[in-house]
């Protein structure tokens, strides 16, 4: 085991750098009593508008692709639904009955997730306890919720080109952070620093199952903008028919996360063009856990509780890291601390991570930076699009060719969604596997190269072209594959690779820090 | 991460690899997707990843035990679990046609209830009965007197896990 995570150590470019600033005061201060004196106090000379209780109501920038997201009437609906659950949630929180969320609350939610509700509903009128008593956390939740609906409206619109939804999707964050101050900070945080204050998993522990709601949202709300980006409107839909049915089926229903779905974990295509956005999605989903685990925590007096939420919205709001870089750490508490994976500018310090790894739920160890197939590096910067995807149990991982991504897939349970770059960045192909592996695609003449060798250059002998005529120019241009003829899609569909050569297993510094089955004593090892 | 960096990432890659030999895994190991615990590799003398085979797909488990009960709560149809034996490259093929499971006529099982950290070893198949026992002999600490059973028995076993937590 030692030997295997120092060749992973040295393999990953680096010797594993002390585990992430601030575990051990996290892990102190999850063991602390919890007491009201515990409570951090507020920072000194906080922005005025963090004190309104003016209505201030905000709406979207003009755009002629707004409410476009019913092109995909189904997830348009699901959306709505998340903003329904969301409001009922918050209301029984604070009008005293939190007793009844497990159950009573839960199936209410519960049967409008079934049944969700064609137009989206106004949350103020489904909460309006909750807006007056923390009306400044409702604007902030609004105003991103409203960079998100917006965000998608524009993917799913069918009169934009990519290109030019590149451009309306900067132009919306520069909207969404110029015209209040309500905005989210686009720096990567610490989730060991956010996830680690005194009364962090309050929430997750007493209410499980809406807690595996909310972050069922997250998975949602992250996962379908891979789902959208740089895809037609059929491509869209055939990709929300998997999505939605796993977000129905599975993701809303578990208890069993180790931590909330991050963005870069389940849309990593979108998460490295608009870092910002993701890292601004991932803070405001934080922003929602800390803000449960307060109103969760009895320990905390009323007066307390607005206080602490007054915090957590300033720890996360663009304002309080104004002037500060991605990649750069500063101060000792981590509120500062701005690193992010390596290959993921979006993805910033987990719990338990270095920046080189991190554990993922379902995956284990892994890197951003490589492929889990073959270890090898992922493609980065401007070539970053040429990496496929493969969307499979909740997660959807960067792969370095085809080959890995229809592979990795193939070792996979369930359903599966991979996105193949061809020769064009705007022509992907989009391939849906069912459960036994059978692969359909939207583009049946599309062909592949692919002369396996080792796993070093698969991203050069294995690729996919949108054509014949595409494939024949590739080709022309490289004499080392002058021989190559163009492997059909059913055909390809049906090979299988093998075993990576170059496959190096990641192993972190903790084990497995979420394993349940490492808490059992020596006493009960084996049962009778 | 800059190119220069990629680069540099890239050479030390290949040079480890170069370097460490034969000491290096050469298979993506997934965890098992039934206990979540990770799939134990095959050594040079012994196999030891069950896996289930359905369709086109091949999917890796801890232990037999998370195999058929992973293919009774998880699969609908036809499947194949290869189960490793007490013979290198020979895995027991437990077949499940229309429902109704099957595997060689000498097939016997050990089945001991343990926690999942030890089910590759509490939970495995063998061609004969000697197998079986040199197995238990091997391994008394966790197995003590275990008794070989049958595939229904493993069945049932298995399916009456589904659902509990692990």
């Amino acid at each position: 085991m030692k030997r295997v995570s120092l060749v992973c150590c040295l393999a990953l470019g680096a010797a594993f750098p002390p585990p992430c600033f601030g575990q051990a005061e996290m892990h102190s201060r999850m063991a602390a009593v919890a007491h009201p004196e515990s409570l951090p106090p507020l920072p000194n000379s906080l922005p005025n508008w963090l004190y309104g209780r003016k209505k201030n109501h905000i709406f979207y920038k003009r755009g002629p692709y707004n409410f476009d997201l019913y092109n995909i009437d189904r997830l348009a609906r699901d959306m709505n639904a998340v903003a329904v659950g969301h409001a009922m949630a918050y209301e029984a929180l604070v009008t005293g009955k939190a007793d009844s969320l497990e159950t009573q609350i839960f199936e209410r939610i519960h049967w409008v997730l079934e049944h969700p509700p064609r137009l989206m509903p106004d949350e103020a009128s489904i909460s309006p306890t909750f807006g007056r008593t923390y009306g400044v956390l409702e604007e902030v939740f609004d105003w991103t919720h409203i960079l998100h609906a917006q965000t998608m409206d524009v993917l799913a619109s069918t009169d934009l080109s990519d290109s030019e939804k590149d451009q309306e999707i900067e132009a919306l964050w520069r909207y969404y952070t110029e015209s209040v101050p309500y905005a989210i900070t686009p720096l990567p945080m610490s989730m060991v620093f956010l996830d680690g204050q005194p009364y962090s998993m309050a929430f997750r522990d007493k209410y499980p199952k809406v807690n595996g709601l909310f972050w069922g949202y997250h998975w949602l709300q992250g996962a379908v903008y891979d789902g959208l980006y740089v895809k037609s409107l059929r491509q869209q839909k055939m990709v929300y028919d998997v999505l939605g049915d796993r977000y129905h089926a599975t993701e809303l229903y578990r208890t069993d996360r180790p931590f909330m779905p991050m963005f870069a974990e389940v849309s990593p295509r979108f998460s490295l063009k608009f870092p910002h956005i993701a890292n601004a999605f991932d803070n405001l989903h934080m922003l929602h856990d800390m803000v449960n685990d307060i109103l969760a925590s009895d320990w905390i007096p009323t007066a307390e509780k607005e206080r602490q939420i007054l915090r957590a919205i300033w720890l996360v709001s663009a304002e309080a890291h104004r002037g500060e870089e991605p990649g750069q750490s500063r101060g000792d508490d981590g509120m500062h601390d701005h690193r992010h994976m390596l290959g993921m500018p979006a993805m910033g310090m987990m719990k338990f991570a270095t920046e080189e790894i991190m554990y993922m739920d379902k995956m284990g160890w892994m890197s951003m930076a490589d492929c889990h197939h073959c270890s090898m590096p992922l493609p980065e910067g401007a070539d970053a699009w040429k990496a496929p995807t493969v969307s499979a149990e909740g997660w959807t991982m960067r792969a370095r060719c085809p080959l890995c991504a229809r592979d990795m897939a193939a070792e996979t349970r369930g359903r599966a969604i991979f996105h193949i770059p061809t020769e064009d960045a705007f022509k992907p192909l989009v391939v849906i596997s069912d459960d036994q592996g059978n692969l359909t695609t939207d583009r049946p003449d599309a062909v592949f190269l692919e002369q396996e060798g080792g796993h070093e250059t698969c991203q050069k002998w294995s690729s996919a072209f949108s054509s014949r005529a595409a494939f024949d120019a590739h080709v022309a241009a490289r004499p080392e594959f002058k021989n190559a003829r163009p492997v059909p899609f059913q055909e390809w569909a049906d090979l299988r690779g093998k075993k990576p050569n170059t496959y190096v297993k990641p192993e972190g510094p903790e084990g497995n820090p979420y394993d349940k089955h490492d808490e059992d004593t020596d006493e009960d090892e084996v049962d009778e | 991460m800059n190119t220069t960096q990629s680069t540099w990432r890239f050479a030390i890659v290949v040079t480890v690899l170069l370097l460490a030999g034969t000491g290096i895994a050469t298979a993506h190991e997934a965890k098992c997707p039934y206990c979540e615990l990770e799939v134990v590799q095959d050594t040079p003398e012994q196999d030891n990843e069950t896996a289930i085979e359905y369709g086109k797909k091949r999917i890796e488990y801890r232990c037999v035990f998370c195999a058929l009960s992973d293919a009774e709560k998880s699969y609908t149809g036809d499947l194949t679990v290869l189960a490793p034996s007490e013979i290198k490259g020979k895995p027991v093929l437990i077949v499940r046609t229309g429902g109704a499971w099957s595997a060689p006529d000498s097939t016997v099982f050990v089945g001991k209830k343990v926690k999942h950290r030890h089910c590759q070893t509490g939970y495995r198949a063998f061609t004969t009965k000697a197998a079986f026992e040199r197995h238990v002999s091997e391994n008394k600490a966790i197995l003590k007197d275990a008794k070989p059973i049958t595939l229904d028995e493993m069945v049932k076993i298995a399916k009456a896990d589904i659902g509990k937590k692990k």
